[in-house]
């Protein structure tokens, strides 16, 4: 049972800068080969700075700084009954190679749920705010969580 | 890559019907190492099985396929939001399908907004995912 006093809770912000290289293996794993996210040159011909980070690139900094996990020991979410529910993306700016991102995480939500079946689960709302090396709004990202009973 | 233009698209349009490979054990191992996320629901078939609901493909990784035919339809730099609520399982074998369409459109002098839906589904037309994006083409200096 995820732990409800946790919600409106604030992380420490956390850092991430953005390399070309992790773009592209990102791309690679998805098998997407829109040339804008590998080639810099077809992305200035598309109309923009540097290559830009695919839409669900977010979810490579969570994973990689353990941000999610934090959220699951601060809720005491099992981790081996938990999903991944939903997720959201307002994009605000393009995010290129060497931005260095930083992402304020909070926990905004949490509820019981009773699934089709009868079966109980709690859902978890998770926000991330970036902003740039500017101090600039880049991206918001919202996360829902499920925990099974 | 030819840009689609906001005037071409109507209430109605439709995304160009991506059609993936089917998903793979080594798609799992690398879309793992490129994201970070090393669950064993996705990395390790065993303990899908010990759990009892068996090994299931990243719901990001179909999210990723979304973004995919999303972003070879409409450009990156116009797209404001994507959000996908992830309904169904995702298994290995499985070959994932996205459609979507253009459900509203708004246009004010040179200025354009759309927001539409965004559907993947398996070979046996099952859905895994649901969503919807806003791209709008506004004014493109401040969105470079």
């Amino acid at each position: 049972m995820a732990d409800q006093t946790a919600v409106g809770k604030e992380f420490p912000p956390f850092t991430w800068e953005v390399e070309r290289g992790k773009i592209r293996e990102f791309v690679q794993a998805i098998g997407d080969k829109n040339p804008i996210y590998t080639d810099k040159e077809a992305a200035v011909r598309a109309g923009y700075k540097d290559s830009p980070t695919p839409p669900t690139f977010p979810i490579v900094l969570v994973m990689w700084t353990n941000m999610l996990w934090e959220t699951f020991s601060a809720a005491k979410i099992n981790f081996e009954r938990a999903l991944h529910g939903e997720e959201i993306y307002e994009y605000y700016q393009e995010i290129y190679p060497n931005d260095v991102l930083i992402g304020r995480m909070k926990i905004v939500g949490m509820e019981t749920k009773f699934g089709g079946t009868g079966g109980k689960m709690d859902i978890i709302r998770l926000e991330i705010l970036y902003t740039n090396q500017r101090n600039e709004p880049v991206l918001k990202a919202m996360t829902v969580l499920v925990e099974r009973k | 890559m030819k840009e689609i233009r906001f005037e071409d698209l109507n209430v109605g349009s439709e995304m160009p019907k991506l059609v993936k490979l089917p998903i793979d054990q080594v798609q799992l191992v690398k879309y793992a190492g490129a994201s970070g996320d090393f669950h064993p629901l996705h990395c390790d078939p065993a303990f899908g099985k010990k759990v009892g609901i068996g090994q299931i493909a990243h719901g990001m990784l179909v999210m990723g396929f979304a973004g995919e035919a999303l972003t070879n339809w409409i450009s990156k730099k116009h797209l404001r939001k994507l959000s996908v609520r992830f309904v169904g399982m995702t298994r290995p074998g499985d070959v994932v399908i996205v459609t979507g369409k253009i459900t509203e459109k708004k246009q004010e002098g040179e200025q354009y907004i759309v927001w539409g839906e965004i559907v993947a589904r398996n070979q046996k037309d099952e859905m895994l995912l649901s969503g919807s994006f806003e791209a709008a083409r506004l004014d493109t200096s401040g969105h470079k």
